[in-house]
Order: structure tokens, then C-alpha cells, then sequence
């Protein structure tokens, strides 16, 4: 177990660098491994809980006094596995191939440059002054375009589609993903009201026993 | 027995005694604005002290005040605008009655008689000013400004409307200040062309300030589809008017404007007329923020008083709060509030300096109210004027006292920091700069910092580089060998 996760994570470097031929092997040939996938996950669930505390003063405009390590923790994860699972039901409607474990797989292998980047960034942000701090900036964002090319690359191998439709599909995933929270609050809101019924049902009945 | 009822007596008498030693004649809290906006507690710097109203000392039963609509101290007279009794009340350092102007008079201490042989007789005076030369008095009702003598009350200049105004802004004179050079800087009610200025003679120069109302997108959407026809019938956005104009003594003129459309609430102008007030404060020079403690209207003001070092105050309208900022933009403290209790106001219209009292006019309940530093609010000024003076040693030594007084006055410690910058002490200077959660100061100590490490220990950074540096080649190196070799084979 320990020995294949360091095998694929050495894997993985391929990928990054190679992510058409890297993904491609990964989809088919086997070398997916959705393990390493969610450690990376946690991994940046927990980096997200560092910056929030440790990023140098200069660029830090967290309020410290507010701050709350399990929602940064979930919050720094959500918008990921929120867009699995709405990629994973657009694409498995629009014929795409991928089983979510190949988007899992795609999407977190993708975030793996971001995290090193990201955990970079945290460091050299504590000796930096604020002129400097742009040139984090854009190694940040280069963090970012660089997740989206991969994430890109990764699901065109996943679901065998062309650059266009992923195009498409991409689009149609956001889409997914905010009828997903508006649902998810929707059923949220209607849970609280079902509860409070019951609850208020409750202790009248137990008063006037 | 008797030992003890007299000692639980004490105790008790004890539980009574305030604490506040900073601030003897209030329990109010005074509250200031941090770096994430939001109110923290802050020790009062202001406290009532006197409340000039009805009949003023050292008058009669006929100087008695029924309305405040501008308050305005020079060199030991203090000028309060009646516009309800039609009088303009001098007083001296002590709140005691010099003199009543109310008819005006020329040199030889006759009654001024006009062309059209009517008394001149104050009108509803909104506006008073005063400088070493003349008293300024706006005699709103009657549409003309005295320019009186300052020793003796006689009459000087009359400025009527100028021949050579242009514009359609009526010449109704609310309010007026003066400049080093004797320009005179009237604001008239509700005027859309903005400040009049008039030259020392009393002729006009020009409309003085800009004042950008807030336009919406969606407003330019439909006008911009508009037709001519329908553009005549919508609502007109004019620019909104100045309330009040007060100027320095480095000759800028400061402004305020009560109407919320404005897209700034206060001025400071250069001579062309822009806008150059300073905003490095936590937050801009807003009054209260919208994450205030209570509702989140804009404020608005209706006065503006500044002070020799920059300080300056502004009179609040919607909460009736007055708001202290410094040069920088900096809120130094918040006093006064909405209320019929003392040290509250009913209807605040003006505001000035007294030294370091402020006096605040107050239309409906027909009083000034005088409040006097506390001991912090004494130390903050000081420590202000010092600093402005750039006397930064004995600025940061006091602010070293305000801040042990008060932890949460997070500009002080910036203060301090600033200081220790200027002697290259950059460790302590970024503990302040932390603690006044200055970023930009932050950066600088930090840059200084930094390089005073390098410096220390540059042989370890030399050493590392060189030896990536052979790192490289020999990588270069060993790397060629190995092609050679393979080419070899």
C-alpha cells in the first residue's frame, strides 16, 4: 500500500509535467490512485488553514481574531469536491466516459503544483516587503491558470472529449454547481422548518399532557 | 460593631468611587474605529464643561440667545451667530459678554443708513468669521456680508451682490471664511456651482470646488437610450451643494456637504479648487462606518472646525456626533450624540476651536456647548500638535502614555513606530507597525530590517550561493563528460 502510493506519487510528477500522456495513463492504464488523490485534498484543506495563520504580516488581511480552522478547513475543500460531483453528473448525462473516481483523480493530481506553490508562497511571504509581494501574486496566480490547464487537460483524457465540448461542459458544470447549493440550502431550509415543527410539536404536546 | 457598620459603610462608598480618573466629568465611552472596521472601546478625550445659553453672563435680560447657527473664536473673542433674536453675541475667553451686534454702525458711531434710507439692521446672521483685520458677519436675511472693525464694531466694508457674478446662484450669504490673503470664501444654500469666492474688495472672482454627485450605471443606461424628449422630463442630477466652508492656516479650504448623493462628504482644497484631502486613516474621513455599532447611513455634516496643527473636527448631522480626524485622516475620537442628556445635541450647526476646547453650536436648544479636553483627549491633541510640529521624540513619548491608557488606540502605536523608523530601530518599529496594523509602515521597517540580516550574515549567503553556483557546473559538467562518453562508445 505505502510502497504504490509512493510509486504513483512519483508518478504524478510525470503527470504535471505531462498531463495529456500523464492523464492518459492514469485513466487507462491503471496508474490512478484515488488514495493519493484525497491526501493531496486534506493536504491542501489543511495548507489553506496555514495561510490563513502563517502567511506573512504583509500579506496577510486575515482577521486573526475570527478565525475558525474547521470552516477554513472545509471551505478551502468544498469548491473541489462540489465540482466533482457536478462535473461528474453534467459529463455522465453528455456521454462523457470518466467515473468520478477518474474526476476525483484529475482534479486533485491537478491541484498538486498549487499546493507546492501555494505552501511556497506562505514561507517566502514572511520575508518579502510589499513590492515584492506582487511577484507572490503572480506566482500564486500561475498556481491557478496552471490548475486550470491541468484540470482541463485531465478531463478532455477522462471523458474523451474534444476541446470544445469540454469547453462546454466546464461551462455547464458552474451551472450544476449553483443549482447544487441552491438546492443543498433549499433542502437545508426545509429540513430546519420539518425539525422546528417537531420540536415545537414536541414540548406543546409534553406541556399539555 | 459600630467598627464594622463603619467600615461596610466605607467599602461601600469604596463601590461608588469611578475609576474613570481620565475622564472626571463624564461616563460616557467614547468608542474609535480599528483596522477591520469595526467600533472598538475608547477612553473620551472631550468632556462638557460649560453651556453658554438664555441670558449670557455679564449681560442684560436682553442678550439672551435664542438660537446658535455659527459659532466662530479669534484671538480672545468668541463670535456666536444668532439668527433667530437677528444678533451676532461677542464673548470673551471666559463665555462673558463683550458686545451685541445687532445694528450696525460706521466709525463715528452713527447708524449705518442705506440707499434706500433703512437702517442696517442684522437679518437672520447665519454665518460669522473673524480674522486680525475684520469680523465677517453674514447677513443672510438681507443678502449682503459687514466686514466689521474688530476693536470697534463700525462698519467697514458692505458686500452686496457682485455686478460681476455670473451663474445662476442667488447671492444668499449662509456661511463665510477667509483666507491668509483676504479672499473670502462664501457658501450659499443649497448652490449647485459651488463655493463663491470674492477678492478682497468684494468683487467676484469665481465659483470655487468641485462636487461630483454619484451617478448609478443604471441611470446612465436609460439616459443614455433616452430620447431628447423623455431626457426633459427625467430628474436632474445636479452637483450637491456645500454646507460649510472653514479655512486653515496653510490657506486650503476645508468643506462639508450634508447631502448624501455627494460622492465625498469632506473637502480640502488647494487653489485650483481640487480636492486634496489626506486619507491614510484605517478608514476614509466617513464618520461612522457602515459596520458601525448602530444603523448603517452615511453621516453628514454640517461643520468643520481645524485647528493650527491640523487637527480637525467634524460635526455630524445624522448621528450628531462630532468626529475628531488629524492631518493624516487618522480618527483620533468620537464625542457627543443624539439625545437630551448633557453633552448631547439636538440640532448641532456649528462647531470651532477654543484653544484646545471645542465649542459646539446647537440651533434648537439655543445653546454652545464647551467641552474641554479630558486628560487623555489632552495628551492626544498634544501629542498631534507635536508631531505636526515634527517634533516626532516628544509626539512618540506621549503616545507611549496614550497607549498605556488606552490599548486600543491602534494609531498611536503607528506613531510610536514611525519614530523608532526614523532611527533605524526597525525591530521595534515593526512591533508597533504590528500592533498598529500598518502594512505599508510594516513593509519599510521590515525592508531595513532585512537588510541589516543580510548584512550580518552575508558570508553564510555568499557561502550557500557559491556553492550552488558550483553546484550548477558541476552538474553542466559531469552531464557533458557523460555525452562525451556515450558519444565515445
Amino acid at each position: 500500500m505505502m510502497k504504490k502510493l509512493l510509486e504513483d506519487f512519483k508518478y504524478l510528477l510525470h503527470v504535471i509535467t505531462h498531463p495529456f500522456d500523464g492523464f492518459y495513463e492514469v485513466r487507462f492504464r491503471g496508474k490512478k490512485n484515488v488514495y493519493l488523490g484525497a491526501i493531496i485534498l486534506i493536504l491542501y484543506g489543511l495548507l489553506a488553514i496555514i495561510k490563513y495563520q502563517y502567511t506573512g504580516f504583509i500579506m496577510n488581511n486575515n482577521p486573526m481574531f475570527r478565525m475558525n480552522s474547521i470552516t477554513t478547513f472545509l471551505f478551502g475543500i468544498f469548491p473541489f469536491i462540489l465540482f466533482c460531483i457536478s462535473n461528474w453528473s453534467v459529463t455522465a448525462i453528455f456521454e462523457g466516459s470518466g467515473k468520478f473516481s477518474d474526476i476525483f483523480t484529475v482534479v486533485t493530481y491537478a491541484l498538486f503544483p498549487k499546493l507546492v506553490l501555494d505552501a511556497v508562497i506562505v514561507i517566502l511571504s514572511n520575508v518579502v516587503t510589499k513590492e515584492e509581494a506582487t511577484i507572490l501574486s503572480a506566482i500564486s496566480a500561475f498556481g491557478a491558470v496552471y490548475f486550470a490547464f491541468l484540470v482541463f487537460a485531465g478531463l478532455c483524457v477522462a471523458h474523451e472529449y474534444t476541446a470544445a465540448t469540454n469547453i462546454v461542459m466546464i461551462i455547464a458544470t458552474f451551472v450544476a454547481a449553483i443549482i447544487i447549493i441552491f438546492l443543498a440550502i433549499l433542502y437545508i431550509t426545509l429540513i430546519q422548518k420539518v425539525v422546528s415543527f417537531a420540536v415545537t410539536f414536541g414540548s406543546e404536546f409534553m406541556k399539555r399532557w | 460593631m459600630k467598627k464594622r457598620i463603619l467600615s461596610l459603610c466605607l467599602l461601600i462608598l469604596l463601590c461608588f468611587t469611578f475609576a474613570t480618573a481620565y475622564a472626571e466629568h463624564t461616563n460616557d465611552s467614547s468608542y474609535i474605529y480599528d483596522f477591520w472596521g469595526s467600533a472598538n472601546e475608547s477612553l473620551n478625550a472631550f468632556e462638557l464643561s460649560k453651556v453658554i445659553s438664555g441670558q449670557i453672563e455679564g449681560g442684560t435680560e436682553e442678550n439672551v440667545i435664542q438660537s446658535v447657527d455659527d459659532v466662530y473664536y479669534h484671538n480672545g473673542r468668541l463670535y456666536i451667530a444668532d439668527a433667530v433674536a437677528n444678533k451676532v453675541f461677542v464673548l470673551d475667553d471666559d463665555y462673558k459678554l463683550i458686545r451685541e451686534i445687532k445694528i450696525i454702525r460706521d466709525a463715528e458711531g452713527k447708524i449705518v443708513v442705506n440707499d434706500d434710507n433703512k437702517q442696517a439692521i442684522l437679518s437672520a446672521p447665519e454665518g460669522v468669521y473673524a480674522n486680525d483685520q475684520y469680523i465677517y458677519i453674514c447677513d443672510t436675511g438681507n443678502n449682503r456680508i459687514f466686514l466689521l472693525n474688530p476693536e470697534t464694531y463700525a462698519l467697514e466694508m458692505e458686500v452686496d451682490k457682485p455686478e460681476n457674478m455670473v451663474g445662476s446662484t442667488e447671492f444668499v450669504p449662509s456661511k463665510i471664511a477667509v483666507d491668509n490673503a483676504g479672499r473670502m470664501f462664501v457658501v450659499v444654500k443649497s448652490s449647485t456651482e459651488g463655493i463663491i469666492e470674492l477678492n478682497t474688495d468684494g468683487s467676484f472672482s469665481r465659483y470655487f470646488g468641485v462636487n461630483s454627485p454619484k451617478v448609478s450605471l443604471v441611470d446612465v443606461f436609460w439616459k443614455s437610450i433616452a430620447t431628447d424628449e423623455q431626457k426633459k422630463q427625467m430628474a436632474k442630477t445636479y452637483a450637491p451643494a456645500f454646507v460649510n466652508v472653514q479655512t486653515d492656516s496653510d490657506g486650503f479650504v476645508y468643506a462639508v456637504t450634508t447631502d448624501t448623493a455627494s460622492e465625498e462628504m469632506v473637502f480640502r482644497f488647494n487653489a485650483k479648487g481640487e480636492n486634496v484631502l489626506r486619507k491614510f486613516g484605517y478608514s476614509e474621513q466617513l464618520g461612522d462606518l457602515p459596520s458601525g455599532p448602530e444603523d448603517t447611513s452615511k453621516s453628514t455634516f454640517a461643520d468643520v472646525a481645524v485647528s493650527d496643527y491640523g487637527v480637525y473636527a467634524l460635526l455630524d448631522t445624522l448621528r450628531n456626533r462630532v468626529f475628531l480626524y488629524n492631518f493624516d485622516g487618522n480618527l483620533l475620537t468620537v464625542f457627543g450624540g443624539k439625545g437630551d442628556i448633557e453633552g448631547t445635541f439636538n440640532t448641532p450647526t456649528s462647531i470651532c476651536w477654543h484653544g484646545n476646547n471645542l465649542i459646539v453650536g446647537d440651533s434648537k436648544l439655543a445653546s454652545a456647548f464647551v467641552f474641554t479636553t479630558t486628560d487623555f483627549g489632552a495628551l492626544v491633541l498634544d501629542a498631534e500638535e507635536k508631531y505636526f510640529n515634527g517634533d516626532f521624540n516628544a509626539a512618540s513619548a506621549l503616545n507611549e502614555k496614550i497607549v498605556s491608557m488606552n490599548a486600543n488606540y491602534d494609531h498611536a502605536y503607528v506613531s510610536i513606530g514611525k519614530n523608532y523608523l526614523m532611527r533605524d530601530e526597525y525591530k521595534r518599529a515593526m512591533e508597533y507597525f504590528k500592533l498598529g496594523n500598518d502594512k505599508t509602515y510594516y513593509s519599510t521597517a521590515f525592508g531595513g530590517y532585512r537588510n541589516l540580516l543580510i548584512q550580518k550574515y552575508f558570508p553564510i549567503f555568499a557561502i550557500v550561493f557559491l556553492a550552488f553556483v558550483v553546484w550548477v557546473l558541476w552538474t553542466e559538467f559531469a552531464y557533458h563528460k557523460k555525452q562525451k562518453q556515450l558519444e565515445e562508445l
